[in-house]
């Protein structure tokens, strides 16, 4: 009976507890984040998810430069001003000083940033002799597919608080690649511990940085415990707790924003975005995004190695119809990698058309039989390139029985899915790309160049010399319009060997209570979430 | 009853009869019974009554609402999912997946329990015991665990889940089956039988198996609605039919997505399985009243 | 009385020795390498491969093997997830309490909701109110669970915007982990506002628990129900009233305990339902418990995690049904049979 006695409290308590919520929340002075998935690690540079960029990179970590949002300029960080010599092969680096390391139960700081923090951060990456170039699985996506490891030819301490960095050939895109979400700077000193005390893979998982939150506790697929940095650089922060609450189902994310759970979701779906702009309380922005959502082809499968074979399924389908079904007009037409609102865009590129019966004349060509099945790998999760690609992959279904081939969709969990993905066990998948930095290099190296297999961005597993080393010359000048001339010729090799199906350029969305300020969206990659404030 | 009978008599129909007699006097069963023949008839005709093919994906009419609003129509009546797929042609093959594969898997499940169930009613000694604490044991491990065993084994799908949901139900039909032939085998009529010098098959098929088919049938409607209620549960949970199978669980868990700009995506499907169960539940309790009436008069 | 319970723990044995041969048995059945999902490590590593061998007893015959299985299991090594590589049964323990509590007070509100109206409609067995009841509780019965829960956050939560729906607590209380029982843990923790955060974790509480209970306790009104008709129909219930005592008082002095005893045990027995309806409904509101955390390792294929999660569900069922035997024994010696039966 005691149990009964207890139930009664509760009841009541239920009652008398229902009138005072809003005063409990505004209390505590935290900031929710309904965010779409757990992040693969708590070090940028180990992962190119997107997920994972927002989940650490702007939030744990700073670079040296960054882009300012609104301008889309560099601006200085934790290099208070940099030099670059006329050859553009030598960059130099001068150091902010009196920047401090997060102080966690897990480290202490006992100095502040200096030159051997940047020198331990890029080495990382770069020498793989490194004594923590393989720790955690010791791959570098980003750096690898962009070919910077091979790029950097030495990063030299000058003094306390001035680098120099040489490069192997100019690269008018090696600023910009410093600038993005992956080119974080972690503290030697904390490496150095860990190393000392034989967990040198701790610092992957329980992070260290300089940026404004401070990590405090992770529970996979459950959420992410952050505390205010009280001694960062560059500003104060306002909010007093970060977390981010992994929510992957797009409906349950707006439900929580709806009912107050959430102070901001990740990824609303299209379709609810009328709902969130008619609740007074709530704010949708929506930006251009610097995307592209795509079907690729796993070029090293049969048949799928045959260009006409994709040429064939890229006419196929409708890619008006996916846009408007899929992304619910929130997207621009792909015509090849690159959105409208980069200055290499070419709006006269070629771009595939709808047209079933010549499809299925090109596969009776390449010897496709009718009833032929394969496999669409859907991403699971929602992207702002792809907001539902199981959606779009049955509806590339439908398209496709009518040229009488049979498709099956896959889905696994995320992580497992990049997984076999870079394995290269698909045979075709729907993705896409977010890019990290406004040069259209971060569209055309990591999606489609030979280094990018091994780094397992390139999706399509397509290598061509020629396209490679017109993209290569391309890095060669600094004029836009030269430069232009070259990622042109590369188009055109696209629309003939048809790798990938470029879809959509989809714009960028952000809701969220409105009691929120300065909640803006980063075009290039992850949240940046530091100058958040929350009114009362 | 306007029939003059010229002689006065006695009237003994028999005990199905008699039951049925009973169930017709209650009105709610008998409501209960047209709505189960109703979804019946939704198993054996659905690709005739379905307007459109459940898999059929119109583009032009996205989240068409249902006829009954202002905007829908009465072409999609009740109207369409966020792939433009007609939500009623769905729902008529959904309920014919959930209802058709529910009732297979009791039906499995009531002849594979019958079998051992006679078989440990009638046998003794350790083969027996040993059947029981095996069955003890599985019996208390709820479906959803065994649902998760075999999916994990089998991977995902419709027969994986149909085949754990059989499995979880047979021990209850050979509890049942057994304590029926154990109680049976003390009545006088199988005593005399035996002393006829009956065979035990002669005198389980032939003395108590008659005897059996009520209550058999009673608890083959309660494990109908269960298996009901468990496949769609599973197909909620994204372990049973996968999309774009039309599974009335799996399309709650796709109506999901649009909850709160389209709740018919899952208001209906919802409907369809609660009319399914109400249907079944009041069959069972009118067949069980009915039962419990004949055998105390 | 001591006779029956050794016998009782005999079958308790027993039954713990099959579910521990079944999961063993699933490390083969699984796909993919044994090892792998017996220890959750997949290692290339020859050094640490075969140390992993070793410890497991692989160098050995299968049936070393459930040895050092049943060993692990005694001293709580259950493996780590493949997934996210934590300790499972350090997982298990955060989240099987949750579970655990949800379904308690679940069976706790739909006893309070079902018994009295189970009483009330078999005291009035036939008359109109029972009818009602009986409607209602059918309508109940046959709700599918998910759906009530779907339906009730629907209303409370996005309509009216009266309750949360996800979650025990807002994230924003980090109440420490201690019994795993969120409203024990928050008194017994030092975090200020203490108050706030109870009723925080009450308000998360309610929905959840509600749309379990609710199913619940149809089925309980109808045990109840049946029983208090059967009684009050009996010859020992009508000899009382012939001699002129009161409804009142025949049901108090006579009826009452005789209609709770055949009830009990058929309460016991929908504790199995009432867990799977947790675990589903877990899955709806996001409660840490081990329904949903289950749920996660099937889509993610983490092998060590689902087979843990089996077996400690097993666990905590099979000792859950042997206490309420052993409970039910006390309170009715006369009752001999093994519980089992029907709704």
């Amino acid at each position: 009976m005691k149990y009964n006695l207890f139930a009664a409290c509760l009841v009541l308590l239920g009652i008398g507890a229902c009138t005072d919520q809003h005063t409990t929340r505004q209390q505590l002075d935290g900031f929710i984040y309904c965010s779409e998935g757990s992040p693969g690690s708590f070090n940028p540079q180990m992962d190119t998810s997107g997920t994972t960029a927002d989940a650490t990179a702007h939030q744990i970590y700073d670079r040296l430069i960054e882009f300012d949002p609104h301008t889309n300029k560099l601006e200085p960080a934790l290099a208070e001003s940099w030099a670059i010599s006329s050859d553009g092969l030598t960059y130099t680096f001068q150091l902010r000083k009196k920047v401090s390391f997060h102080q966690t139960s897990y480290f202490t700081p006992s100095r502040y940033f200096n030159a051997d923090d940047v020198i331990f951060s890029i080495d990382r990456w770069r020498l793989d002799d490194h004594p923590y170039h393989r720790v955690s699985g010791g791959v570098y996506p980003y750096f690898v597919s962009l070919g910077l490891t091979s790029i950097v030819a030495s990063v030299e301490r000058i003094n306390g608080y001035r680098i120099e960095i040489k490069l192997t050939r100019p690269d008018s895109s090696f600023l910009a690649n410093l600038a993005t979400d992956f080119a974080v700077i972690l503290s030697a000193e904390y490496a150095q511990q860990l190393l000392d005390d034989g967990h040198p893979e701790q610092i992957d998982q329980l992070p260290i940085g300089t940026g404004p939150f401070v990590f405090e506790s992770y529970r996979k697929g459950r959420y992410i415990r952050y505390h205010k940095n009280e001694n960062y650089w560059h500003h104060e922060v306002s909010i007093n707790q970060l977390i981010f609450d992994i929510t992957p189902a797009s409906s349950t994310r707006l439900a929580k924003l709806l009912t107050g759970e959430c102070d901001a979701i990740a990824f609303p779906a299209y379709p609810d975005l009328n709902i969130i702009k008619s609740r007074a309380n709530l704010q949708v922005d929506e930006k251009p995004g610097l995307n592209v959502g795509f079907w690729a082809f796993n070029t090293q499968v049969e048949p799928f190695n045959n260009p006409l074979v994709r040429k064939a399924l890229a006419m196929a389908i409708d890619k008006d119809t996916l846009i408007n079904t899929v992304y619910s007009d929130s997207a621009v037409r792909a015509r090849s990698l690159l959105p409208p609102t980069s200055w290499a865009y070419q709006a006269s590129a070629k771009d595939s058309s709808y047209n079933p019966v010549l499809a299925r004349e090109l596969l009776d060509e390449a010897g496709i039989p009718e009833g032929f099945t394969f496999d669409i790998w859907a991403l699971p999760i929602e992207r702002a390139y792809n907001p539902n690609a199981r959606k779009m992959a049955e509806l590339i279904k439908g398209y496709l029985k009518q040229v009488g081939v049979n498709v099956n969709v896959v889905s696994y969990e995320w992580s497992t899915f990049r997984q076999r993905l870079r394995e290269g066990k698909h045979d075709t998948v729907l993705i896409g790309w977010n890019a990290d930095n406004a040069d259209p290099d971060n569209f055309y190296r990591p999606l489609l160049s030979c280094a990018a297999i091994a780094s397992g961005t390139n999706r399509s597993n397509w290598c061509n010399e020629e396209y490679d080393s017109l993209i290569d010359q391309a890095l060669l000048y600094s004029e836009p319009e030269v430069r232009s001339l070259f990622y042109q010729m590369a188009n055109t090799i696209l629309s003939d060997e048809m790798p990938l199906v470029p879809i959509a350029h989809a714009y960028r969305y952000q809701a969220y209570q409105n009691r929120l300020k300065n909640f803006d969206i980063n075009p290039f990659g992850g949240i940046k979430l530091g100058d958040v404030e929350k009114v009362r | 009853m306007g029939q003059s009978k010229l002689y006065l008599e006695d009237h003994f129909p028999s005990p199905v009869k008699h039951t049925w007699i009973e169930f017709r006097r209650n009105h709610v069963s008998i409501i209960g019974l047209w709505i189960f023949l109703f979804f019946v008839a939704v198993i054996v005709f659905a690709p005739g009554i379905a307007p459109f093919s459940p898999t059929e994906q119109n583009t032009d009419v996205i989240l068409l609402q249902p006829a009954w609003d202002n905007s829908g129509t009465i072409v999609h009546l009740f109207g369409t999912d966020s792939l433009g797929r007609d939500v009623l042609s769905r729902v008529i093959h959904g309920s014919r997946v959930t209802f058709g594969i529910s009732i297979l898997i009791v039906l499995i499940a009531m002849l594979v329990g019958f079998s051992l169930g006679a078989f440990a009613g009638m046998g003794h000694g350790l083969r027996a015991s040993v059947l029981n604490h095996l069955l003890d044991a599985i019996m208390v491990i709820p479906t959803l665990i065994i649902a998760i065993i075999i999916v994990a084994i089998f991977g995902t799908g419709l027969t994986s889940c149909m085949w754990a949901i059989t499995l979880s139900m047979i021990p209850k039909f050979i509890h049942l089956t057994r304590d029926l032939v154990r109680n049976a085998c003390h009545m006088e009529y199988v005593t005399a039988a035996r002393l006829d010098g009956a065979s035990n098959t002669r005198i389980l098929f032939d003395s108590i198996l008659p005897n059996m088919i009520e209550p058999l049938v009673v608890n083959g409607t309660f494990a109908l609605s269960v298996a009901i209620l468990e496949l769609s549960a599973l197909g909620f949970l994204n372990l049973g039919a996968q999309a774009p199978t039309a599974e009335l669980g799996a399309m709650l868990s796709d109506g999901l997505e649009v909850a709160y700009i389209a709740p018919w995506n899952i208001a209906l499907p919802g409907a369809a399985i609660l009319l399914m169960l109400i249907a079944v539940n009041l069959v069972g309790d009118g067949l069980r009243t009915a039962l419990r009436n004949r055998l105390q008069q | 009385m001591i006779a029956y319970l050794l016998r009782r723990l005999n079958l308790f044995v027993v039954t713990i020795f099959v579910v521990t041969l079944a999961t063993f048995a699933l490390n083969y059945l699984f796909p993919g390498d044994t090892l792998e999902n017996l220890s959750g490590i997949s290692s290339h590593q020859t050094a640490e491969y075969n140390q992993i061998v070793q410890y497991h007893g692989f160098d050995h015959n299968i049936v070393y093997q459930y040895g050092m299985y049943l060993q692990h299991l005694w001293k709580g090594d259950w493996g780590i997830s493949s997934s996210s590589g934590n300790d499972i049964v350090e997982e298990i323990k955060l989240v099987l309490p949750a579970t655990l509590e949800l379904s308690v007070y679940a069976m706790v509100l739909s006893l309070f909701i079902g018994i009295p109206f189970g009483f009330w409609a078999g005291l009035r067995h036939r008359r109109p109110i029972d009818l009602g009841i009986l409607s209602a509780s059918v309508l109940g019965y046959s709700i599918p669970v998910f759906w009530l829960a779907l339906l009730l956050i629907l209303f409370f939560a996005l309509q009216l915007g009266w309750l949360p729906m996800s979650g025990r607590i807002s994230l924003l209380y980090d109440i420490p982990h201690y019994s795993g029982f969120i409203l024990i843990d928050i008194l017994k923790s030092d975090i200020p506002n203490k108050q706030d955060a109870l009723s925080n974790a009450i308000r998360h509480m309610i929905l959840p628990t509600l749309s379990i209970a609710l199913v619940t306790a149809t089925i309980v009104i109808r045990i109840t129900r049946r029983s208090v008709a059967d009684v009050m129909q009996s010859d020992y219930i009508r000899a009382a009233l012939a001699r002129g005592l009161t409804r009142p008082q025949v049901f108090w002095r006579h009826g009452l305990r005789n209609t709770l005893l055949p009830i009990l045990p058929q309460l016991v027995l929908q504790f199995t339902t009432l867990l799977t309806n947790a675990m589903i409904v877990e899955v709806i509101f996001s409660w840490p418990g081990i329904g949903n955390w289950l749920m996660q390792a099937v889509y993610v294929q983490d092998f060590p995690a689902i087979r843990g999660g089996v077996l400690a569900v097993s666990i905590v069922v099979i000792i859950f049904t042997l206490l309420m035997d052993i409970v039910l024994r006390v309170i009715n010696p006369l009752k001999n049979r093994d519980i089992h039966g029907t709704i």
